[in-house]
């Protein structure tokens, strides 16, 4: 994972190639004549100020984020932030109160019925936090239903489900029936059927949650694993911050609807925009997320500035072992230039939390 | 603070009352000669002799109701013809009892299993050698009718009102008023706009099941898991994909249980529906009951059981076989059609050899041993009655003396303005200033309608008999929540005592008690029992069992634990268990017209025979209607106030 990610820049605007998922100012209030609200002078009020003064509860209110193509885009909270209302707004599976939601371009929100189906068919699909597979299907025709109802022959749809099948690893129980496999199978069934359709942007509401650990963490490696062999652009929702840190090129943190930071799980760790980021990404070992780029300072006078040369985005968690073993401080390097040095005793204080 | 108070009101009025009720004994009570009519009775009478006398005239009859009966009629008739009534020019149905039997084994053979099959072949014969062959048949018939044409129109409206809230707001009303309705109070009704016979059978059960289909297809539809729905929508399902592909066979178990619990309804209705000319066991009952056979009784009232456990056991099991997705091999699969495959010829063949062969064709009639039946059951009857004598006639006497007398007293035989204040006053307490006022205007149509005493004779037996279903209810009720063995014991008994036709409990209960108002009192407990022990027992077994291991923890005895957690924990499926406990008890109560209860009950069967007293037998079945619902609403407030 030296170069693994793919940065895309800081906060919520990308400059390169326009994005394949863009959200602008979505709103999603509940409650008598929730339209009022967005716009006006409460908008700006708490949640609970808002309950108060008027009755409704904003679950999503005013975000707005970029995700670059290609790029898993993690949205972190805890329960109650909004974060399945949002997912459920981008998918239309709720109807947003208010904003703007762009795929490839295309303003979802103002879709028509018929289109927003071809759209689900077609463009984007979604995975569930109880899978929701259908009880009374094998998994190939589980796998096959998007298909199926897309209007696909079944000998057609059964050789891509096949293929699919073989992809999440999930050969030889085609024939199976969803209630007997565990819960880690199931979810590679849901992920299937996600992928059947070859989406372009791919859904994920919290896949995990309902998973053991250990399973969980198989499941981290393989989207980790599917994301470098497919490329999809990803929106992952979760409440696990580790998680977060584990599969998402960028994280957006919500807390009561709203979007608190963006940005690469370095950005969260080494500048958290106010106390309650800094609370959540406290227990993070910062030598897994940070680059040398953050512990590099300018060479005091003693220190040796002829130590070995290591680039400046790698993770200091894989650079531990050289700057340990060398005993002169290493020289960091980023574009042919030296940010500055890193001794063994940086790298030891950061890891003791003494940093 | 609020409930203590309560309760002190409730006695308070009580004590009025009592007090009200000994200085004006007698005055007052609105009494009515069985056979006299009031000016409102006469003139309801005089309605129906019109409408009975416009069935060729007016254009509602000619282009509305007269054409339903016509189908209906048909169609009964087409399936009574296949197995019952000699079809066409023969002397025998198109299938004869041979092929009866042999169809019924090869059905539930082919939806359950072989054990079901040789039970519903073994029920079917002793039907058959009980003499009952032919009305077996026509009950059969009528029930197939009537659930067929139920389930044309509720799995449709069930669906719909499990998709649309709208839907739902708009029926839920009708199904209510459908689940309170006393069977009694509709016959008369439609009757008179579809004639006594067949299609009125057929449609007052279709009254009486499609609430049910309709309900259970809803409740199926609406508690699915909704996951799977959510991801449906997210891939771009239609609302028709998602309802074929996923919402359907999702809840196609759910909904054939509903099929079960429908064809219960329509079997225990089509018994009672014999009042109105419907074809079938119910018409043996009703001679039995009429000229106070009660071995003859019996024999009818085993074949009904017996259609009852056939039906009840065969659709249950092919709910059953519905259960889990779980795939069979292959090769089970090819056994499997094989087995079918074989049923299904030697089935075809023995329909054949019922169409050529005369013994396999008509019953024999050598084969009968409804005389001995007949004789055993009087025996035994009679041996009870004199033997414990203590028992029936005591226990009988008892509650007649100490119960049933003093509150007859005071509800029937006080002032009518002094009981019905009384009712106002607790409905107040208990429901609530608008409960109150509803209680005031349905009461006061009662009153109007000229047969308050009879009504306050019904209601008697209805409270009293009510009290005694709670006490044995709740205490049964409270050993089952809390036993795993006695829920086996008596599970059977609940179960099979859920699906009997309250008829066939008028039976025994006459063998008791003779015709007297305590026979139907004593039926109604015994018909009511069931859904209260179910209620009260599901209730007990829903207190969390955190609460009762913190409750032991702390030292209770096993008697405080039943007094001041689980009965307090389960006091909203107590006062369910009361509602619906006296809202079985009303419709049995009534019914117990047959067997000397009087009260409204009497009147409307009463009605039915004498074409003088027409007019007030309908008005009475819409005092049993209102008090119905009087009794309902006052019994749900107090639920809802807890």
């Amino acid at each position: 994972m030296v170069d693994g990610k793919s940065s895309a820049g800081a906060g919520g605007s990308l400059a390169s190639n326009p994005p394949a998922v863009s959200v602008r100012g979505l709103w999603k209030v509940y409650g008598p004549n929730p339209l009022s609200i967005v716009g006006s002078p409460d908008a700006k009020l708490s949640r609970s100020e808002l309950r108060a003064k008027t009755g409704c509860t904003a679950a999503v209110s005013d975000v707005s984020f970029d995700v670059a193509p290609g790029e898993v885009f993690v949205v972190m909270g805890l329960s109650g932030s909004g974060k399945s209302t949002l997912i459920r707004c981008l998918t239309r599976l709720v109807e947003p109160t208010a904003g703007e939601i762009f795929l490839d371009g295309e303003d979802i929100s103002k879709a028509t019925p018929q289109r927003l189906r071809e759209l689900r068919r077609q463009h984007f699909s979604m995975v569930f936090q109880h899978f929701g597979l259908l009880p009374h299907r094998k998994v190939i025709d589980n796998i096959a239903y998007p298909l199926e109802i897309n209007g696909m022959k079944k000998t057609e749809r059964h050789a891509r489900a096949n293929e699919v099948i073989e992809l999440v690893g999930l050969h030889g129980y085609a024939h199976a029936f969803p209630e007997q496999l565990s819960g880690g199978m199931q979810q590679r069934v849901g992920l299937a059927r996600a992928l059947a359709v070859d989406p372009q942007v791919l859904f994920l509401d919290e896949p995990f949650s309902a998973l053991d650990p250990l399973i969980r963490r198989d499941m981290q490696q393989e989207i980790i694993r599917l994301h470098r062999e497919l490329g999809k652009t990803m929106v992952f929702i979760t409440h696990d911050l580790s998680e977060a840190v584990k599969v998402g090129d960028r994280i957006a943190i919500m807390r009561d609807g709203a979007v608190v930071q963006i940005g690469t799980p370095e950005e969260l760790v080494a500048n958290p925009i106010d106390d309650y980021v800094a609370n959540f990404v406290r227990d993070i070992a910062k030598s897994h997320v940070l680059t040398l780029r953050y512990l590099a300072r300018p060479a005091q006078p003693g220190d040796d500035i002829d130590g070995p040369e290591l680039a400046a985005n790698i993770i200091i968690r894989d650079a531990a072992e050289i700057i340990l073993q060398t005993h002169k401080p290493v020289r960091v390097i980023e574009n042919g230039k030296v940010l500055g040095i890193v001794s063994s005793e940086d790298v030891l204080r950061l890891i003791s939390g003494v940093a | 603070m609020r409930h203590f108070k309560k309760s002190h009101l409730l006695i308070g009025v009580g004590l009025v009352w009592i007090a009200f009720s000994r200085i004006f004994q007698g005055d007052q009570t609105l009494e009515l000669a069985t056979s006299d009519n009031t000016a409102f009775t006469t003139s309801v009478g005089d309605v129906a002799a019109s409408i009975r006398g416009n069935r060729t005239k007016s254009a509602a009859f000619i282009y509305f109701f007269n054409p339903i009966r016509a189908a209906i009629n048909g169609f009964v008739e087409i399936i009574r013809s296949i197995i019952s009534v000699p079809s066409g020019n023969s002397i025998i149905p198109v299938i004869g009892w041979f092929g009866v039997v042999a169809i019924v084994a090869f059905a539930v053979y082919a939806t359950s299993k072989l054990r079901t099959a040789l039970l519903a072949v073994s029920l079917l014969l002793a039907c058959g050698a009980l003499g009952m062959w032919q009305f077996t048949m026509d009950t059969l018939a009528m029930t197939l009718a009537s659930v067929l044409l139920s389930l044309l129109f509720g799995i449709p409206l069930g669906i719909w009102a499990g998709l649309s809230d709208r839907v739902l707001k708009i029926l839920t009303p009708f199904l209510d008023l459908a689940q309170i309705l006393p069977t009694l109070v509709y016959l008369a009704p439609l009757a008179l706009f579809f004639l006594i016979g067949t299609a009125s059978a057929t449609i007052a059960t279709m009254v009486y099941s499609i609430p049910i289909a309709i309900r259970i297809t809803a409740h199926a539809i609406r508690n699915l898991n909704q996951s799977p729905i959510e991801a449906a929508l997210s891939m771009g399902s239609t609302p028709k994909q998602t309802l074929t592909k996923v919402q359907l066979p999702m809840a196609k178990q759910m909904i054939i249980l509903g099929v079960n619990q429908t064809v219960m309804a329509a079997l225990s209705f089509v018994v009672i529906a014999a009042l109105i000319g419907a074809p079938g066991l119910g018409k043996p009952v009703v001679d039995a009951l009429i000229i106070r056979n009660v071995g003859q009784g019996f024999v009818a009232g085993f074949a009904v059981v017996f259609v009852a456990i056939l039906l009840d056991r065969s659709t249950s099991a092919a709910a059953k076989a519905q259960e889990g997705f779980i795939p069979m091999t292959s090769q089970q699969i090819q056994r499997g059609r094989i087995k079918r495959g074989l049923a299904g010829l030697a089935a075809i063949a023995a329909i054949f050899a019922s169409r050529s062969v005369l013994s396999l064709a008509v019953w024999p009639g050598s084969i009968n041993i409804a005389q001995q039946v007949e004789d055993v059951t009087n025996h035994v009857t009679k041996w009870v009655t004199t033997n414990l004598y203590i028992f029936t006639v005591g226990f009988k006497d008892f509650i007649s003396n100490w119960v049933l007398n003093p509150i007859e007293t005071l509800l029937a035989f006080s002032p009518w303005f002094v009981t019905l204040s009384a009712i106002v006053l607790i409905a107040a307490v208990i429901g609530g200033i608008r409960v109150a006022m509803l209680a005031t205007g349905l009461l006061a149509l009662i009153v109007l309608s000229g047969l308050w005493h009879e009504a306050m004779i019904t209601l008697t037996q209805t409270i009293v008999a009510t009290l005694l279903t709670m006490s044995i209810g709740i205490a049964l009720g409270i050993w089952v929540g809390r036993s795993v063995r006695a829920e086996r014991i008596l599970r059977p008994f609940l179960d099979a005592g859920q699906t009997l036709p309250a008829f066939v409990y008028l039976i025994p209960m006459l063998g008791l008690f003779g015709p007297t108002r305590f026979t139907a009192i004593a039926t109604g407990i015994v018909y009511s029992i069931p859904v209260v022990v179910k209620i009260v027992s599901e209730g007990i077994r829903a207190v969390p069992v955190a609460m009762i291991e913190a409750a032991t923890v702390a030292g209770s005895t096993v008697r405080q634990i039943i007094t001041k957690v689980q009965l307090p924990a389960a006091k909203k499926a107590i006062l369910l268990a009361t509602n619906q406990g006296m809202i079985f008890v009303l419709a049995v109560v009534v019914i117990g017209g047959f067997v000397g209860s009087g009260g409204l009950g009497y009147l409307v069967i009463l009605g039915g025979s004498k074409p003088d007293l027409q007019g007030k037998g309908l008005v009475a079945g819409f005092a049993i209607l209102l008090l119905g619902v009087t009794i309902d609403r006052i019994a749900q407030a107090s639920a809802r106030r807890t």
